[in-house]
Protein backbone atom coordinates (compact mmCIF):
# COMPACT_ATOMS: atom_id res chain seq x y z
CA UNK A 1 0.00 0.00 0.00
CA UNK A 2 1.27 3.46 -0.92
CA UNK A 3 0.40 6.36 1.39
CA UNK A 4 0.11 8.93 -1.39
CA UNK A 5 -1.23 11.65 0.91
CA UNK A 6 2.03 11.42 2.90
CA UNK A 7 4.04 11.71 -0.32
CA UNK A 8 1.95 14.72 -1.29
CA UNK A 9 2.66 16.45 2.05
CA UNK A 10 6.39 15.74 1.60
CA UNK A 11 6.50 17.30 -1.86
CA UNK A 12 4.05 20.15 -1.33
CA UNK A 13 5.70 21.24 1.96
CA UNK A 14 8.93 22.65 0.49
CA UNK A 15 7.01 24.18 -2.41
CA UNK A 16 4.65 25.97 -0.03
CA UNK A 17 7.55 27.29 2.03
CA UNK A 18 9.38 28.42 -1.11
CA UNK A 19 6.25 30.32 -2.21
CA UNK A 20 6.61 32.63 0.80
CA UNK A 21 10.07 33.77 -0.35
CA UNK A 22 9.46 33.99 -4.09
CA UNK A 23 7.19 37.02 -4.16
CA UNK A 24 3.72 37.63 -5.62
CA UNK A 25 4.88 37.24 -9.21
CA UNK A 26 5.48 33.51 -8.71
CA UNK A 27 2.37 32.67 -6.64
CA UNK A 28 0.56 31.43 -9.76
CA UNK A 29 3.30 28.97 -10.72
CA UNK A 30 3.44 27.43 -7.24
CA UNK A 31 -0.35 27.42 -6.95
CA UNK A 32 -0.76 25.47 -10.22
CA UNK A 33 2.11 23.14 -9.32
CA UNK A 34 0.49 22.21 -6.00
CA UNK A 35 -2.96 22.11 -7.64
CA UNK A 36 -1.68 19.64 -10.27
CA UNK A 37 -0.31 17.31 -7.61
CA UNK A 38 -3.40 17.81 -5.43
CA UNK A 39 -5.77 16.80 -8.23
CA UNK A 40 -3.56 13.77 -8.93
CA UNK A 41 -4.03 12.74 -5.30
CA UNK A 42 -7.79 13.29 -5.45
CA UNK A 43 -8.00 11.45 -8.79
CA UNK A 44 -6.48 8.38 -7.15
CA UNK A 45 -9.23 8.39 -4.50
CA UNK A 46 -12.01 8.97 -7.05
CA UNK A 47 -10.65 6.28 -9.41
CA UNK A 48 -10.68 3.76 -6.57
CA UNK A 49 -14.20 4.84 -5.61
CA UNK A 50 -15.60 4.35 -9.13
CA UNK A 51 -13.64 1.12 -9.65
CA UNK A 52 -15.33 -0.28 -6.51
CA UNK A 53 -18.79 0.98 -7.52
CA UNK A 54 -18.59 -0.48 -11.03
CA UNK A 55 -16.73 -3.57 -9.82
CA UNK A 56 -14.09 -2.89 -12.48
CA UNK A 57 -10.96 -4.97 -12.89
CA UNK A 58 -7.50 -3.39 -13.42
CA UNK A 59 -7.76 -3.17 -17.23
CA UNK A 60 -11.24 -1.62 -17.24
CA UNK A 61 -10.29 0.80 -14.47
CA UNK A 62 -7.18 2.04 -16.31
CA UNK A 63 -8.70 2.16 -19.79
CA UNK A 64 -12.14 3.54 -18.98
CA UNK A 65 -12.38 5.12 -15.52
CA UNK A 66 -8.93 6.71 -14.97
CA UNK A 67 -8.77 8.81 -18.20
CA UNK A 68 -12.18 10.40 -17.59
CA UNK A 69 -11.58 11.11 -13.90
CA UNK A 70 -8.01 12.39 -14.34
CA UNK A 71 -8.73 14.70 -17.27
CA UNK A 72 -11.82 16.18 -15.57
CA UNK A 73 -9.84 16.69 -12.37
CA UNK A 74 -6.99 18.38 -14.27
CA UNK A 75 -9.43 20.80 -15.85
CA UNK A 76 -11.06 21.85 -12.56
CA UNK A 77 -8.28 24.15 -11.22
CA UNK A 78 -8.03 25.65 -14.68
CA UNK A 79 -11.78 26.29 -14.95
CA UNK A 80 -11.60 28.00 -11.55
CA UNK A 81 -8.76 30.19 -12.88
CA UNK A 82 -10.65 31.00 -16.10
CA UNK A 83 -13.95 31.81 -14.44
CA UNK A 84 -12.63 33.75 -11.43
CA UNK A 85 -9.55 35.55 -12.77
CA UNK A 86 -10.40 35.83 -16.51
CA UNK A 87 -6.68 35.66 -17.48
CA UNK A 88 -4.96 36.71 -20.70
CA UNK A 89 -4.55 33.93 -23.34
CA UNK A 90 -0.77 33.51 -22.81
CA UNK A 91 -1.32 32.91 -19.09
CA UNK A 92 -3.84 30.12 -19.79
CA UNK A 93 -1.17 28.11 -21.66
CA UNK A 94 1.27 28.35 -18.78
CA UNK A 95 -1.34 27.36 -16.19
CA UNK A 96 -2.49 24.24 -18.07
CA UNK A 97 1.01 23.02 -18.78
CA UNK A 98 2.14 23.46 -15.17
CA UNK A 99 -0.93 21.56 -13.89
CA UNK A 100 -0.32 18.75 -16.44
CA UNK A 101 3.42 18.50 -15.71
CA UNK A 102 3.05 18.47 -11.93
CA UNK A 103 0.25 15.89 -12.27
CA UNK A 104 2.55 13.65 -14.35
CA UNK A 105 5.47 14.17 -11.94
CA UNK A 106 3.40 13.23 -8.89
CA UNK A 107 1.98 10.18 -10.71
CA UNK A 108 5.52 9.06 -11.64
CA UNK A 109 6.76 9.49 -8.06
CA UNK A 110 3.88 7.33 -6.76
CA UNK A 111 4.59 4.75 -9.47
CA UNK A 112 8.29 4.61 -8.52
CA UNK A 113 7.52 4.20 -4.82
CA UNK A 114 5.07 1.39 -5.53
CA UNK A 115 7.07 -0.48 -8.19
CA UNK A 116 10.68 0.40 -7.45
CA UNK A 117 13.20 2.14 -9.66
CA UNK A 118 15.53 -0.76 -10.41
CA UNK A 119 14.83 -1.04 -14.16
CA UNK A 120 16.26 2.18 -15.52
CA UNK A 121 15.38 1.57 -19.19
CA UNK A 122 11.71 0.90 -18.39
CA UNK A 123 11.52 3.85 -16.00
CA UNK A 124 13.03 6.08 -18.70
CA UNK A 125 10.49 4.96 -21.31
CA UNK A 126 7.60 5.21 -18.86
CA UNK A 127 8.73 8.57 -17.55
CA UNK A 128 8.94 10.11 -20.99
CA UNK A 129 5.84 8.32 -22.32
CA UNK A 130 3.48 9.15 -19.45
CA UNK A 131 5.00 12.60 -18.97
CA UNK A 132 4.58 13.41 -22.65
CA UNK A 133 1.02 12.02 -22.63
CA UNK A 134 -0.07 14.34 -19.79
CA UNK A 135 1.63 17.28 -21.51
CA UNK A 136 -0.08 16.48 -24.83
CA UNK A 137 -3.44 16.27 -23.05
CA UNK A 138 -2.62 19.58 -21.34
CA UNK A 139 -1.59 21.12 -24.66
CA UNK A 140 -4.85 19.99 -26.33
CA UNK A 141 -6.76 21.69 -23.52
CA UNK A 142 -4.60 24.82 -23.32
CA UNK A 143 -4.26 25.70 -27.00
CA UNK A 144 -7.94 24.86 -27.50
CA UNK A 145 -9.15 26.81 -24.49
CA UNK A 146 -7.22 29.91 -25.52
CA UNK A 147 -9.20 29.90 -28.77
CA UNK A 148 -12.51 28.70 -27.40
CA UNK A 149 -12.73 31.19 -24.52
CA UNK A 150 -12.30 34.10 -26.92
CA UNK A 151 -15.55 33.11 -28.67
CA UNK A 152 -18.65 33.20 -26.47
CA UNK A 153 -20.69 30.97 -28.81
CA UNK A 154 -18.08 28.21 -28.59
CA UNK A 155 -17.36 28.19 -24.85
CA UNK A 156 -19.60 25.37 -23.57
CA UNK A 157 -19.41 22.98 -26.54
CA UNK A 158 -15.74 23.82 -27.10
CA UNK A 159 -14.67 23.18 -23.49
CA UNK A 160 -16.63 19.92 -23.49
CA UNK A 161 -15.13 18.92 -26.85
CA UNK A 162 -11.55 19.67 -25.74
CA UNK A 163 -12.08 17.74 -22.53
CA UNK A 164 -13.45 14.87 -24.62
CA UNK A 165 -10.45 14.98 -26.96
CA UNK A 166 -7.94 14.88 -24.10
CA UNK A 167 -9.90 12.06 -22.39
CA UNK A 168 -9.86 10.03 -25.63
CA UNK A 169 -6.13 10.58 -26.18
CA UNK A 170 -5.41 9.53 -22.58
CA UNK A 171 -7.77 6.52 -22.87
CA UNK A 172 -6.20 5.33 -26.14
CA UNK A 173 -2.73 5.61 -24.55
CA UNK A 174 -3.84 3.55 -21.52
CA UNK A 175 -5.68 1.09 -23.80
CA UNK A 176 -2.56 0.38 -25.87
CA UNK A 177 -0.42 -0.03 -22.74
CA UNK A 178 -2.97 -2.32 -21.08
CA UNK A 179 -2.96 -4.56 -24.15
CA UNK A 180 0.80 -5.13 -23.78
CA UNK A 181 3.20 -6.50 -26.41
CA UNK A 182 4.14 -4.30 -29.36
CA UNK A 183 1.15 -1.97 -28.86
CA UNK A 184 2.68 -0.95 -25.52
CA UNK A 185 5.69 0.51 -27.32
CA UNK A 186 3.42 2.23 -29.85
CA UNK A 187 1.67 3.80 -26.85
CA UNK A 188 4.91 5.04 -25.28
CA UNK A 189 6.04 6.62 -28.55
CA UNK A 190 2.60 8.08 -29.44
CA UNK A 191 2.71 11.15 -27.13
CA UNK A 192 6.33 11.96 -28.02
CA UNK A 193 5.52 11.78 -31.76
CA UNK A 194 2.35 13.87 -31.20
CA UNK A 195 4.39 16.47 -29.30
CA UNK A 196 6.97 16.58 -32.08
CA UNK A 197 4.31 16.92 -34.82
CA UNK A 198 2.52 19.59 -32.77
CA UNK A 199 5.76 21.53 -32.33
CA UNK A 200 6.50 21.38 -36.09
CA UNK A 201 2.98 22.55 -36.97
CA UNK A 202 3.26 25.35 -34.41
CA UNK A 203 6.59 26.50 -35.88
CA UNK A 204 5.20 26.45 -39.43
CA UNK A 205 2.15 28.44 -38.29
CA UNK A 206 4.36 30.97 -36.48
CA UNK A 207 6.70 31.41 -39.46
CA UNK A 208 3.73 31.98 -41.78
CA UNK A 209 1.89 34.45 -39.58
CA UNK A 210 4.65 36.35 -37.74
CA UNK A 211 7.24 36.96 -40.49
CA UNK B 1 -16.10 -9.42 -37.81
CA UNK B 2 -19.05 -7.34 -39.03
CA UNK B 3 -18.92 -5.26 -35.85
CA UNK B 4 -15.28 -4.41 -36.52
CA UNK B 5 -16.05 -3.62 -40.17
CA UNK B 6 -18.98 -1.44 -39.10
CA UNK B 7 -16.96 0.50 -36.52
CA UNK B 8 -13.89 0.82 -38.71
CA UNK B 9 -15.87 2.09 -41.71
CA UNK B 10 -17.58 4.65 -39.46
CA UNK B 11 -14.20 5.79 -38.15
CA UNK B 12 -12.79 6.16 -41.67
CA UNK B 13 -15.82 8.04 -42.99
CA UNK B 14 -15.92 10.45 -40.05
CA UNK B 15 -12.15 10.97 -40.38
CA UNK B 16 -12.59 11.88 -44.07
CA UNK B 17 -15.52 14.15 -43.18
CA UNK B 18 -13.38 15.85 -40.49
CA UNK B 19 -10.62 16.48 -43.01
CA UNK B 20 -13.13 17.71 -45.61
CA UNK B 21 -14.85 20.09 -43.20
CA UNK B 22 -11.43 21.24 -41.91
CA UNK B 23 -10.31 22.11 -45.44
CA UNK B 24 -13.54 24.03 -46.04
CA UNK B 25 -12.94 25.99 -42.81
CA UNK B 26 -9.29 26.65 -43.71
CA UNK B 27 -10.31 28.02 -47.12
CA UNK B 28 -13.35 30.08 -46.13
CA UNK B 29 -12.93 30.80 -42.35
CA UNK B 30 -16.70 30.35 -41.97
CA UNK B 31 -17.76 29.64 -38.37
CA UNK B 32 -20.23 26.91 -39.44
CA UNK B 33 -17.43 24.83 -40.98
CA UNK B 34 -15.41 25.04 -37.76
CA UNK B 35 -18.40 23.69 -35.83
CA UNK B 36 -18.91 20.97 -38.43
CA UNK B 37 -15.20 20.00 -38.16
CA UNK B 38 -15.56 19.81 -34.39
CA UNK B 39 -18.73 17.71 -34.74
CA UNK B 40 -17.09 15.20 -37.08
CA UNK B 41 -13.80 15.28 -35.16
CA UNK B 42 -15.31 14.48 -31.78
CA UNK B 43 -17.60 11.83 -33.30
CA UNK B 44 -14.55 10.29 -35.00
CA UNK B 45 -12.56 10.24 -31.72
CA UNK B 46 -15.36 8.40 -29.91
CA UNK B 47 -15.57 5.85 -32.71
CA UNK B 48 -11.77 5.45 -32.77
CA UNK B 49 -11.65 4.56 -29.07
CA UNK B 50 -14.66 2.23 -29.44
CA UNK B 51 -13.06 0.48 -32.45
CA UNK B 52 -9.63 0.15 -30.81
CA UNK B 53 -11.17 -1.28 -27.65
CA UNK B 54 -13.06 -3.85 -29.69
CA UNK B 55 -10.01 -4.63 -31.82
CA UNK B 56 -7.66 -5.15 -28.85
CA UNK B 57 -9.96 -6.77 -26.29
CA UNK B 58 -12.77 -8.27 -28.44
CA UNK B 59 -15.52 -6.51 -26.52
CA UNK B 60 -16.85 -2.96 -26.49
CA UNK B 61 -16.28 -0.69 -23.46
CA UNK B 62 -19.14 -1.15 -21.00
CA UNK B 63 -18.10 0.34 -17.68
CA UNK B 64 -17.49 4.07 -17.99
CA UNK B 65 -17.98 7.00 -20.34
CA UNK B 66 -15.02 7.57 -22.69
CA UNK B 67 -16.61 7.38 -26.15
CA UNK B 68 -19.91 8.55 -24.71
CA UNK B 69 -18.24 11.72 -23.44
CA UNK B 70 -17.02 12.76 -26.89
CA UNK B 71 -20.29 11.76 -28.55
CA UNK B 72 -22.12 14.08 -26.14
CA UNK B 73 -19.62 16.81 -27.10
CA UNK B 74 -20.26 16.12 -30.80
CA UNK B 75 -24.02 16.64 -30.39
CA UNK B 76 -23.29 19.86 -28.49
CA UNK B 77 -21.38 21.05 -31.57
CA UNK B 78 -24.25 19.98 -33.84
CA UNK B 79 -26.72 21.89 -31.66
CA UNK B 80 -24.48 24.98 -31.81
CA UNK B 81 -24.17 24.55 -35.58
CA UNK B 82 -27.96 24.42 -36.00
CA UNK B 83 -28.32 27.55 -33.87
CA UNK B 84 -25.55 29.36 -35.80
CA UNK B 85 -27.14 28.64 -39.18
CA UNK B 86 -30.63 29.73 -38.11
CA UNK B 87 -31.90 33.25 -38.76
CA UNK B 88 -33.52 35.46 -36.05
CA UNK B 89 -36.91 34.99 -37.80
CA UNK B 90 -36.49 31.22 -37.75
CA UNK B 91 -35.76 31.28 -33.99
CA UNK B 92 -39.06 33.12 -33.39
CA UNK B 93 -41.00 30.71 -35.63
CA UNK B 94 -43.45 28.32 -33.88
CA UNK B 95 -45.11 25.23 -35.37
CA UNK B 96 -46.91 22.24 -33.77
CA UNK B 97 -44.84 19.78 -35.87
CA UNK B 98 -41.99 20.14 -33.36
CA UNK B 99 -44.03 18.15 -30.83
CA UNK B 100 -43.43 15.08 -33.00
CA UNK B 101 -39.88 15.07 -31.60
CA UNK B 102 -40.78 14.26 -27.96
CA UNK B 103 -43.51 11.86 -29.17
CA UNK B 104 -40.85 9.95 -31.13
CA UNK B 105 -38.01 10.24 -28.61
CA UNK B 106 -39.46 10.00 -25.11
CA UNK B 107 -40.92 6.43 -25.33
CA UNK B 108 -37.52 5.25 -26.60
CA UNK B 109 -35.74 7.19 -23.85
CA UNK B 110 -37.88 5.32 -21.27
CA UNK B 111 -36.78 2.04 -22.86
CA UNK B 112 -33.11 3.05 -22.62
CA UNK B 113 -33.52 4.16 -19.00
CA UNK B 114 -35.04 0.79 -18.15
CA UNK B 115 -32.24 -1.13 -19.88
CA UNK B 116 -29.15 1.04 -19.71
CA UNK B 117 -27.28 3.81 -17.95
CA UNK B 118 -29.49 6.60 -16.60
CA UNK B 119 -27.08 9.58 -16.66
CA UNK B 120 -25.68 9.02 -20.14
CA UNK B 121 -29.09 8.28 -21.70
CA UNK B 122 -30.65 11.37 -20.14
CA UNK B 123 -27.81 13.55 -21.43
CA UNK B 124 -27.56 12.16 -24.96
CA UNK B 125 -31.33 11.90 -25.47
CA UNK B 126 -31.85 15.41 -24.09
CA UNK B 127 -29.26 16.78 -26.49
CA UNK B 128 -30.48 14.85 -29.54
CA UNK B 129 -34.06 15.89 -28.78
CA UNK B 130 -32.95 19.53 -28.68
CA UNK B 131 -31.11 19.10 -32.00
CA UNK B 132 -34.15 17.41 -33.58
CA UNK B 133 -36.49 20.09 -32.18
CA UNK B 134 -34.45 22.88 -33.82
CA UNK B 135 -34.16 20.95 -37.08
CA UNK B 136 -37.87 20.13 -37.32
CA UNK B 137 -38.70 23.79 -36.76
CA UNK B 138 -36.02 24.78 -39.28
CA UNK B 139 -37.31 22.33 -41.86
CA UNK B 140 -40.90 23.61 -41.65
CA UNK B 141 -39.61 27.20 -41.76
CA UNK B 142 -37.29 26.55 -44.76
CA UNK B 143 -40.09 24.89 -46.77
CA UNK B 144 -42.11 28.10 -46.43
CA UNK B 145 -39.30 30.23 -47.82
CA UNK B 146 -38.46 30.91 -51.42
CA UNK B 147 -35.17 31.24 -53.27
CA UNK B 148 -31.85 30.44 -51.59
CA UNK B 149 -33.27 30.25 -48.06
CA UNK B 150 -35.21 27.15 -49.12
CA UNK B 151 -31.90 25.27 -49.54
CA UNK B 152 -31.57 25.21 -45.72
CA UNK B 153 -34.05 22.32 -45.78
CA UNK B 154 -31.26 19.96 -46.97
CA UNK B 155 -29.26 20.67 -43.83
CA UNK B 156 -32.26 20.06 -41.57
CA UNK B 157 -33.19 16.85 -43.42
CA UNK B 158 -29.60 15.59 -43.03
CA UNK B 159 -29.63 16.35 -39.29
CA UNK B 160 -33.05 14.75 -38.75
CA UNK B 161 -31.92 11.66 -40.66
CA UNK B 162 -28.92 11.30 -38.32
CA UNK B 163 -31.08 11.67 -35.20
CA UNK B 164 -33.75 9.20 -36.40
CA UNK B 165 -31.08 6.65 -37.32
CA UNK B 166 -29.34 7.12 -33.96
CA UNK B 167 -32.59 6.35 -32.13
CA UNK B 168 -33.23 3.31 -34.35
CA UNK B 169 -29.66 2.18 -33.64
CA UNK B 170 -29.99 2.55 -29.86
CA UNK B 171 -33.36 0.79 -29.85
CA UNK B 172 -32.05 -2.08 -31.97
CA UNK B 173 -29.10 -2.43 -29.56
CA UNK B 174 -31.66 -3.09 -26.79
CA UNK B 175 -32.83 -6.18 -28.70
CA UNK B 176 -29.48 -7.67 -29.72
CA UNK B 177 -29.96 -10.60 -32.12
CA UNK B 178 -26.49 -11.76 -33.09
CA UNK B 179 -23.03 -10.66 -34.18
CA UNK B 180 -23.82 -11.49 -37.82
CA UNK B 181 -25.24 -9.75 -40.89
CA UNK B 182 -28.78 -10.73 -39.79
CA UNK B 183 -28.66 -8.14 -37.01
CA UNK B 184 -30.41 -4.94 -38.19
CA UNK B 185 -28.18 -2.94 -35.81
CA UNK B 186 -25.26 -3.16 -38.24
CA UNK B 187 -27.32 -2.11 -41.27
CA UNK B 188 -28.71 0.87 -39.39
CA UNK B 189 -25.17 1.79 -38.37
CA UNK B 190 -23.98 1.61 -42.00
CA UNK B 191 -26.86 3.90 -42.93
CA UNK B 192 -25.89 6.24 -40.09
CA UNK B 193 -22.32 6.34 -41.39
CA UNK B 194 -23.57 7.36 -44.84
CA UNK B 195 -25.91 9.95 -43.30
CA UNK B 196 -23.07 11.44 -41.28
CA UNK B 197 -21.06 11.98 -44.44
CA UNK B 198 -24.11 13.46 -46.20
CA UNK B 199 -24.13 16.23 -43.60
CA UNK B 200 -20.99 17.70 -45.21
CA UNK B 201 -22.54 18.66 -48.60
CA UNK B 202 -25.81 19.60 -46.86
CA UNK B 203 -23.97 22.08 -44.63
CA UNK B 204 -22.06 23.41 -47.63
CA UNK B 205 -25.38 24.11 -49.31
CA UNK B 206 -26.76 25.76 -46.17
CA UNK B 207 -23.68 27.97 -45.78
CA UNK B 208 -23.89 29.12 -49.41
CA UNK B 209 -27.39 30.52 -48.71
Amino acid sequence: MTYIENIFVCIAGPLLLATLYMGKKYYGIFFFCIAGMGVCLLSAYINTFFAKIYNADFINATTQIAPVVEEIMKLLPLLFYLLVFEPKPEKINMAVLIVATSFATFENICYLIENGAAQFSFILVRGFGTGAMHIVCGAIASYGLVYVWQHGWLRIAGTFGLLGASITFHAIYNLLIAHGGITQYIAYSLPVITMFVGKVINEIYKSKHYT
Amino acid sequence: MIELLDNFSQFLVTLLATIGAGILFYKSRVQAYLLLTCFFGTFMLGTLYWTLHFLLFNYTPQIFYVSEFVWIASYMFLLTLGYTLSTPDERKFRHPAVWLVPIFCIPQLILYLLRGDILFNLLICGLTMAVAWYSTRGLVYARRQSGKLRAMKFFHIAVLRIIILEYCLWTSSCFWISDTYTNPYFWIDFLLTASLFALLPATKKAVST
